[in-house]
């Protein structure tokens, strides 16, 4: 594509300008920064254009150019366009130069690996040198212009990589001398100076003599990387802040300087700072913040040589010098600033806070300034604002706020009015007219006096809540300033009660001492009046934050009464807001009655739903269970209908909600007793668990349905009774119970859960016959035994022994079914099967290692189960 | 030190966005080392679109105030400093330093050397002083003898240049624009001159030095026992003074629909009796329009500014012999009417003053003055030297004495 016209790249430029990410989204962003550099050499477009293009290369490289290699390429092209510059002047090669170093810091190519850093670094150098690079340069009319941006570019690209110029140092110098206090030139080599500095006593090394090596360091061989890379890993900050620079982290107490070097270090700073004065106000200020910085914590450099800066600097009334004046306060202290010069610095500040020349974003610094004055001694915790000590209560006073100032002024001066009346408290009381607190009373009233009108700005009734905010949270411990503030806030709300959303934001954010008060003020305030229509919505979200379980009758009867008024969606919701909140502070009787009048007699379908939701928690729910379902923020309402806003608030709290098992069940020692088997189960419990109630599934339905086990309340720690658990068996069979919990947590919420299945082995249905007479027994065996027959089975079994033998194993498992017994080497057995079945075993002529057993049953189905029953015996032991 | 961006907008009430983006630059170097230093807290500088709409939404200078919005107007978002924090997307951009100046928004973002969160003091950041004094710059060149929309935009159109001179990658050189303007505008030359250290150009031009004091008197006079009248001078020198210039009182009663006023001003017979101009402007707030004025002036014409309820009693150059005038009269007003009557947060019931603006030139309060034949300049050739002075009313109240007046803590007296 050939080059763009003018027109074509005014249009360009502005649709990028306007939106870069959405220009290059489009179809024309892939091609911008390519067409950009090409059209730049074009010889159809004049320079005024080229010169814009270069101010979008300026600002948006990374847009242009997104990754290192397309940073490095432009580069390289800008060096190209600039080198092919015909030799007269052109007002492109200082933006050329501007563009290239933004392109190389800003891509992250600048590395000695890249070609473009190693032609621009050399290039940059020898203009600021000053040497003749021939006439590719240039006329010489534009030598001294480039040679300054040239010192610009250097110092721009130190910056983002400290050390870069480290080895250039004793050059600079030298220029410095030659050229005189040019400002760029010392803000670079102050800037250099300083990286060198930390980067050194970070490496544990001395400066080397950087400060000497002359012009030849760098000519003719490549540029200097050492220190650059040295200190590559950290960015250095040009004025570190305090209190974090601490010494360890940027301190330069580590580096070591010969007599020699530490004498030519002063000589280079003395060199500096001798000719500031000459620079402008702004460029001071950065080489004070820069040189400050550099001496901090330097052995054997103690910051006398800031002094003779001192005398000028303390009477400035320019801000940056003022502000890097307080810079150097906080970093040297003590050491450099007298108990004088701190005072003459607050007068100054105080003097410049409110002098009339100036302008309020100034004054609004100053003061800022003065509540964070650093002071040699001071005496509260750091980082809260305070009033500093030397500023005595005389000088003070025309700080003080008024209603004529600005809102932000006001604000401000309103604070250093609360840090006075502070100290007045701890002074004896004074006469009541004269103090401070007097005219903060008087203030305070004028500013609600203007937010009370109808039809002011809410910027004025913004204010009145911010100084109230502001002085409730300085003088909280003071009854005497809460207390009128309270009656005064309460009469504001009487006077302009559509300031209720500013009332319930400033009770959400004010500590209890004036949010109590306040609330009950506001409530009586609220609910003493009929409620007149036009602000019946504005008072029931007042009482909606403050109703809480006192005064119930009188806050019902006003929502009895506001209920006849609250014919649209709107007010009807905010009535309801207002049940709601006296539902979760436990208001039970007269809200029910409400409630179901509410209920009927709202028009609005959505309106009778919600109050009759509400009715019927109030009704189902217990007090605290109640609190927790309402206890989440209503969700905002949604379109349809309130209801669902407010479903999606508490469906949590009142739904059951799945949960990993709190407690831990397990079947206890069988009982063998009674008309069906019951099982002993035993409750471990994790955590508090109320209203527990375990549920049974049997599978494979061998047994009828169980019925649910209940406890009212389980705490771990404290010991459980077992639980009894009937079965009631369709067949004779083991089985495996599946088994969920629902209970309470403490927190209200109802949960479920799965519990591990518990197993029903076969020995767990066993039951004994009731027992026949003593000499009856063994005919009673016979009749069983032969009854089983022909409907049953007969069978035997070798039922193997442990080394206890017979008598052992029959005591420890059939205890309870034996009928006869010969000791130690026969038995007869009995044991009833439910629902209807038995099993009858013989157990006669024991052997060492095992006893044959006859059996006989009526179920022939059993007969496997009682085969593994058996042989497992012995192996349990 | 360095500065992120730089943004002039100017304010638009009334239009859908309230404010349209007149020049914005950008300093990508500067915005690579933010993202250094401030680590995970770093937030990057937003587009014009996003940044205009957080900037104005925070000066509270959108046109939808009707609804209490939290995040604008909750009583614990307090700012009491220019410097201000803008929501962008989820996140926060600080500090932004900005101000509002005859319907221009100034604002910058200036570099922090480290994390952003727990926010580090502002005292303890050079870059915020150094985009005061970037702004301030702008606004100078800006305000300098501009008069029209022609002429604001050709300076805003010179202003991308004098950045590229002053400020070239987001660390200012020079607040003082126009001393670069001058700078690009330089002649050839072809051997260097001795020249002061900030310029790099050199001057062409007459050599000449003009010194002029200007004095501005500020007073509130309230005519009450209880309340001490106030009045300062600033100038370029500043001392005390015995009295003001003008001394006066206000007397404002309300009868049904009509105010009855009274005012008499008293010229002191030190002050000089020579003014370029004199005028008590004497507004009505919060009122409706006014419909009808009877008044008995012992000096002077009254203009009647029916729409803006506004009386401006016409002084002229010299108060007559006595040294004193008055004026009384009646005013009668129509039903308010919001839109157009003007409205005051101060002017509350009875609250009322009268303003007097003048100007008295070849005089100052103090009597100070600059001896022309004195002044000695150390340069070479012999540069023209000018000198002037003159006294100007800058905040001069005096308040209705029948009704409540807002008092500073220097006057009650103690």
């Amino acid at each position: 594509m050939g080059p763009l016209g003018r027109e074509t790249w005014a249009q360009r430029l502005g649709a990028f300008r306007a939106s870069p990410s959405a220009f290059m989204a489009g179809p024309q962003g892939e091609d911008l920064g390519r067409d950009l550099l090409s059209d730049l050499r074009s010889e159809k477009l004049s320079e005024p254009v080229k010169v814009a293009l270069l101010a979008l290369c300026l600002e948006y490289p990374a847009q242009l150019w997104p990754d290192a290699p397309a940073a490095e390429a432009a580069a390289t092209s800008l060096l190209d366009t600039l080198v092919l510059l015909p030799p007269r002047p052109s007002a492109l090669r200082r933006p050329l130069l501007l563009a290239a170093t933004t392109a190389l810091a800003a891509g992250g190519a600048l590395s000695p690996a890249s070609g473009a850093s190693r032609r621009l670094l050399p290039l940059l150098l020898g203009l600021a040198s000053g040497r003749d690079l021939g006439r590719s340069f240039g006329p010489a009319s534009e030598q001294r212009p480039l040679q300054a941006t040239a010192w610009e570019c250097l110092r721009e690209l130190e910056s983002c990589r400290p050390g870069l110029l480290g080895g250039c140092l004793g050059l600079l110098r030298a220029l410095l001398g030659r050229e005189g206090p040019v400002q760029p030139l010392s803000l670079l080599l102050a800037l250099a100076l300083r990286n060198a500095l930390v980067i050194q006593a970070r490496a544990g090394a001395g400066l080397q003599g950087l400060l000497t090596a002359g012009d030849s360091s760098m000519e003719g061989g490549s540029w200097n990387w050492t220190l650059a890379e040295e200190g590559d890993v950290h960015l250095q900050p040009q004025a570190p802040s305090w209190p974090a620079a601490e010494e360890g982290e940027f301190g330069l107490a580590a580096l070591e300087l010969s007599p020699e070097e530490a004498r030519e270090l002063r000589a280079t700073v003395a060199q500096l700072l001798d000719a500031s004065y000459l620079l402008t106000p702004v460029a001071q200020a950065q080489l004070l913040w820069l040189l400050g910085w550099a001496l901090r914590g330097l052995r054997g450099q103690p910051p006398v040589l800031f002094k003779p800066q001192l005398v000028r600097l303390l009477g400035t009334a320019q801000l940056t010098l003022l502000h890097a004046t307080l810079a150097l306060k906080a970093a040297f202290g003590e050491a450099l600033f007298t108990a004088q010069d701190e005072v003459l610095l607050l007068r100054r500040l105080t003097l410049a806070a409110q002098h009339p020349a100036l302008p309020l974003p100034t004054h609004l610094f100053y003061l800022h300034c003065l509540l964070n004055f650093p002071e040699n001694w001071p005496l509260g915790p750091t980082g809260e604002e305070a009033a500093p000590l030397l500023l005595g209560s005389q000088l003070c006073r025309g700080l003080l706020p008024s209603l004529l100032h600005e809102p932000m002024a006001l604000l401000a001066r309103l604070h250093l009015l609360c840090l006075l009346c502070m100290e007045e408290e701890e002074k004896e009381e004074k006469g009541q007219d004269q103090s401070p607190r007097h005219y903060l009373e008087e203030l305070l009233a004028g500013l609600r006096q203007r937010a009370a009108l109808d039809s002011g700005p809410r910027a004025l009734a913004t204010l009145c809540f911010q100084a109230s905010y502001l002085v409730a949270h300085c003088l909280a411990g003071q009854p005497v300033v809460l207390t009128p503030l309270t009656q005064g806030l309460a009469q504001l709300y009487r006077t302009r009660p559509a300031l209720a959303p500013h009332f319930v934001d400033l009770l959400d954010r004010v500590g209890p001492e004036l949010q109590e008060p306040l609330r009950v003020a506001l409530r009586q305030e609220v609910v003493s009046r009929p409620g007149r229509e036009e602000a019946l919505r504005w008072h029931l979200l007042m009482l909606a934050r403050v109703a809480d379980g006192d005064a119930q009758s009188a806050t019902l009867n006003f929502l009895w009464a506001a209920a006849t008024h609250c014919t649209d969606w709107g007010l009807q919701q905010a009535l309801l807001r207002v049940c709601r909140a006296l539902l979760r502070a436990g208001v039970g009787g007269g809200l029910a009655d409400l409630l179901q009048a509410l209920a009927r007699q709202l028009e609005d379908p959505d309106g009778q739903d919600h109050a009759r939701l509400y009715y019927i928690l109030l009704a189902h729910l217990a007090g605290p269970k109640l609190g927790v379902a309402l206890g989440p923020s209503l969700a905002a309402p949604a379109l349809a209908s309130s209801l669902v806003a407010e479903n999606q608030g508490f469906a949590a709290a009142l739904m059951v909600q799945e949960a990993p098992a709190p407690v831990r069940l397990s079947v206890g020692p069988r009982r063998a007793e009674g008309p069906v088997p019951v099982l002993q189960l035993q409750v471990e419990v994790l955590e508090p668990v109320y209203s527990l109630e375990l549920r049974f599934r049997v599978e494979r339905q061998l047994y009828a349905p169980l019925g649910a086990v209940h406890v009212p309340c389980l705490c771990p720690g404290r010991p459980t009774r077992p639980l009894l658990l009937p079965l009631q068996p369709r067949r004779p069979a083991p089985a495996r119970l599946a088994v969920r919990a629902l209970y309470s947590t403490p927190s209200g919420l109802t949960c479920h859960a799965h519990l591990p299945p518990l197993l029903v082995t076969f020995a767990d249905l066993f039951l004994p016959f009731p027992q026949p007479p003593e000499g009856a027994r063994l005919d009673f065996f016979e009749e069983l035994w032969d009854s089983c027959l022909p409907k049953g089975a007969e069978s035997r079994l070798w039922c193997p022994l442990g080394p206890e033998g017979l008598e052992a194993l029959v005591s420890r498992h059939l205890e309870p079914f034996v009928v006869v017994a010969q000791p130690p080497v026969s038995y007869l057995v009995a044991i009833r099967l439910p629902p209807d079945s038995r099993l009858l075993l013989r157990l006669e002529a024991a052997q060492a290692d095992g006893v044959p057993v006859a059996l006989r049953t009526d179920d022939w189905a059993v007969l496997p189960l009682v085969g593994d029953y058996l042989r497992g015996l012995s192996a349990a032991g | 030190m360095a500065q992120r961006a730089v943004w002039l907008i100017s304010h638009e009430p009334g239009t859908p966005l309230c404010g349209i983006v007149k020049f914005s630059r950008r300093y990508p170097t500067v915005e690579k080392r933010a993202k250094v230093f401030n680590g995970a807290s770093y937030v990057p500088v937003p587009e014009d679109g996003p940044f205009l709409k957080a900037l104005l939404f925070e000066l509270r200078l959108l046109d939808d105030e009707k609804d209490f919005l939290e995040s604008r107007d909750s009583c614990s978002h307090i700012n009491k400093t220019s410097i201000y924090g803008l929501p962008v997307g989820s996140e926060e951009l600080w500090p932004v330093v900005a101000f509002l100046k005859n319907g221009m928004i100034y604002a910058c973002v200036p570099l922090v050397e480290q994390m952003l969160s727990p926010r580090p003091p502002l005292i303890s950041i050079s870059g915020i002083s150094q985009g005061f004094e970037l702004l301030f710059g702008v606004q100078d060149f800006l305000s300098s003898g501009q008069k029209n929309d022609t002429e604001l935009n050709t300076k805003l159109s010179q202003l991308s240049d004098l950045l590229l001179q002053t400020c070239p990658f987001g660390t200012l050189l020079d607040a003082n624009l126009q001393n670069s303007l001058d700078n690009i505008n330089f002649a050839s030359v072809t051997h260097p001159q001795k020249q002061p250290a900030w310029k790099t150009g050199t001057y062409k031009g007459k050599p000449q030095v003009s010194i002029s004091i200007t004095e501005k008197v500020n007073s509130m006079q309230y005519d009450k026992q209880e309340i001490a009248d106030t009045w300062q001078v600033v100038g370029v020198v500043t001392c005390k003074v015995p009295v003001p210039p003008i001394l006066g009182f206000y007397q404002v009663k309300e009868e049904e629909v009509q105010l009855k006023i009274a005012v008499n001003l008293k010229l002191h017979e030190s002050v000089k009796n020579s003014f370029e101009f004199c005028e008590a402007h004497i507004p009505f707030y919060n009122r409706g329009p006014i419909t009808h004025v009877e008044y008995k002036a012992s000096f002077g014409q009254l203009e009647v500014f029916r729409e803006k309820s506004l009386l401006v009693w016409i002084i002229g150059q010299k108060f007559p012999k006595s040294m004193e005038i008055s004026l009384s009269g009646t005013i009668t007003f129509g039903a308010k009417n919001h839109e157009k009557q003007p409205f005051d947060q101060i002017c509350i019931g009875g609250t009322a003053y009268l303003k007097l603006h003048f100007r008295i030139l070849d005089y100052t309060l103090t009597g100070c003055y600059v001896d022309q034949h004195s002044v000695q300049v150390f340069a070479s050739g012999k540069p023209k030297i000018s000198t002037h002075r003159k006294l100007i009313s800058s905040d001069y109240y005096i308040w209705n004495s029948k009704a409540p007046a807002p008092v500073t803590y220097g006057s009650l007296l103690l």
